[in-house]
């Protein structure tokens, strides 16, 4: 569960971020975050992550006021999220396997567990075949599924996902969504946001559109242009 | 926290940190370089302040104090002033020089012409003496004033023209050599963790990926400070071993052409010189590294 609640940022070169924004979103769901570069998308997410804090109003996540954590909490409340990139952000001269386990090393996990865990979590994005190599030798679809595959090794209760296609092709921008959906199903809520268009209108999902700080429109089932 | 995870954890740093050093290997290459050649100019540094104090030395205790005392007075006379002056503050050394002693000076001294002394006995007249060496050649004033008082001494004698030359000059060279140390251990310490930090910089990833999955700071700090005093030790091992190799050869050539002034052996200077390049190495390498991933941990 994530609540905005009449949420205001303001940067220190005094530019707003996000203006009054309030919105719920439930267990399980699935959501887009549209709107052009500077609405506010970005906002949002920094406030999930505790990477920022309001100016006014609270962000809440399954009863966490977020914006109320100490620096020192804010690791904590980060491994029950999992954050997926448009630029993936995989450690180079770690291997794929490496990579994901590397995650669970963090949170202080046995060694058992990791042995357990990261080979269920590579098959499930499709990459045991791939769990030695490292991410320079891999396409861009591929290191994107790393990349959720080390989000979601920690069984995050939420993924958040920053223009996860924003450097794929179409169809494989189609697979890495079939991903999504598949984690989805499994009852985790993801938070995407996407500048593109075509899977937003295919997917049919619940989208949150910003503009210059405000929320201007939420719909189920909704499409990526207002005129629609 | 049980012990096993205390373990477990600190046994993780510390791969963590080793595997840092290794795939990392260009920035830990160039970190180590630079706190190598930084801990060779402060070994070298070092090593010449030392000898040139060693040297000081040397020549203050070139500069004896005559003390002679009075022709008429006798064995037990003489004896006392001995006792007197061996209680003496700032006495590095006093050597008692019978008339006997110094007739057979005397004689070493004419060389050939040491036959002009036969048949005269040091009583005849010369008088005894006391050579003084002092610890301290700045208070030899008062030293002097406090050595007229004793009885029977007659007469003192001193380079006072020479002394407060000496004085001078290794005054200058102690003080001059203790700022360039303490310029030179600034200098060390900015270049030192500005290669670190940028050490640091080229893993930014590393770390912003680490904050995201949700390491705590301590998590992230930990590997890097352990690698950064790893390699101000490793550099600290390297310079020493270069330094003292260097040294010994050069001692042993310096002084076969170099009578006048003795140089400390490597031996002698060994444990300080180990004591110093190892621990400012790790002591460098840990703050360096502390300092750097501070500033790259606000995420």
């Amino acid at each position: 569960m994530i609540e905005f609640r009449n949420v205001t940022v303001v940067y220190d070169n005094n530019v707003i971020g996000l203006d009054n924004v309030s919105f719920h979103i439930d267990k399980g769901e699935f959501v887009f975050l549209v709107g052009k570069t500077g609405a506010g998308k970005s906002s949002a997410i920094k406030l999930l992550t505790g990477e920022i804090k309001p100016y006014s109003g609270e962000v809440d996540i399954d009863g966490t006021i977020v914006s109320a954590l100490k620096h020192r909490q804010v690791p904590y409340h980060r491994r029950r999220l999992g954050v997926v990139f448009q630029d993936y952000r995989l450690l180079q001269n770690k291997t794929v396997y490496e990579n994901v386990a590397f995650a669970m090393e963090i949170v202080g996990a046995p060694k058992s567990e990791i042995r357990q865990r990261v080979p269920q979590i590579l098959n499930l994005v499709g990459l045991s075949r791939k769990a030695r190599v490292y991410p320079k030798k891999l396409s861009g679809g591929e290191q994107q599924r790393v990349c959720i595959a080390r989000a979601l090794v920690n069984s995050p209760t939420m993924v958040i996902a920053d223009e996860p296609t924003g450097n794929l092709d179409p169809d494989t921008s189609k697979e890495i969504m079939g991903l999504l959906e598949e984690i989805n199903s499994r009852g985790t809520t993801i938070v995407m946001v996407t500048h593109d268009e075509k899977i937003v209108n295919d997917m049919r999902k619940r989208v949150i559109r910003f503009e210059s700080g405000m929320l201007v429109s939420d719909k189920e089932k909704g499409v990526y242009s207002l005129d629609n | 926290m049980c012990t096993v995870l205390i373990i477990r954890k600190w046994g993780y740093f510390l791969k963590s940190a080793l595997t840092g050093m290794c795939r990392n290997g260009f920035m830990t290459l160039a970190s180590l370089a630079t706190v190598t050649c930084c801990l060779i100019l402060f070994g070298v540094f070092m090593l010449f302040s030392v000898n040139i104090n060693f040297i000081g030395r040397q020549i203050q205790s070139q500069c004896e104090i005559q003390a002679y005392i009075d022709i008429d007075a006798d064995a037990a006379q003489e004896q006392a002033v001995v006792a007197a002056i061996n209680s003496m503050d700032n006495l590095a050394s006093a050597t008692f020089v019978s008339k006997d002693d110094a007739i057979e000076e005397y004689r070493e001294f004419l060389g050939v012409d040491a036959s002009a002394l036969d048949g005269l006995s040091g009583d005849d007249f010369l008088r005894s003496s006391v050579r003084i060496v002092l610890s301290d050649l700045h208070t030899m004033d008062e030293f002097v004033a406090q050595l007229s008082q004793i009885p029977n001494v007659a007469e003192v004698v001193n380079r006072r023209d020479i002394v407060e030359r000496i004085i001078s000059v290794t005054d200058v060279i102690r003080n001059g050599s203790f700022i360039a140390m303490l310029i030179l251990i600034i200098v060390a310490i900015f270049i030192i963790s500005n290669t670190i930090e940028l050490s640091v910089h080229s893993r930014e990833d590393e770390i912003h990926i680490m904050k995201y999955v949700g390491a705590t700071d301590r998590f992230i700090r930990w590997p890097f400070v352990i690698e950064g005093m790893l390699t101000g030790l490793l550099g600290g091992a390297i310079s020493l071993l270069l330094v003292a190799v260097g040294y010994d050869t050069a001692v042993s050539n310096m002084l076969s052409f170099l009578d006048i002034f003795e140089l400390l052996r490597l031996g002698a200077v060994l444990p300080w010189l180990a004591a110093f390049t190892l621990v400012f190495g790790a002591v460098m390498g840990t703050l360096g590294s502390a300092f750097a991933i501070t500033r790259h941990l606000k995420v």
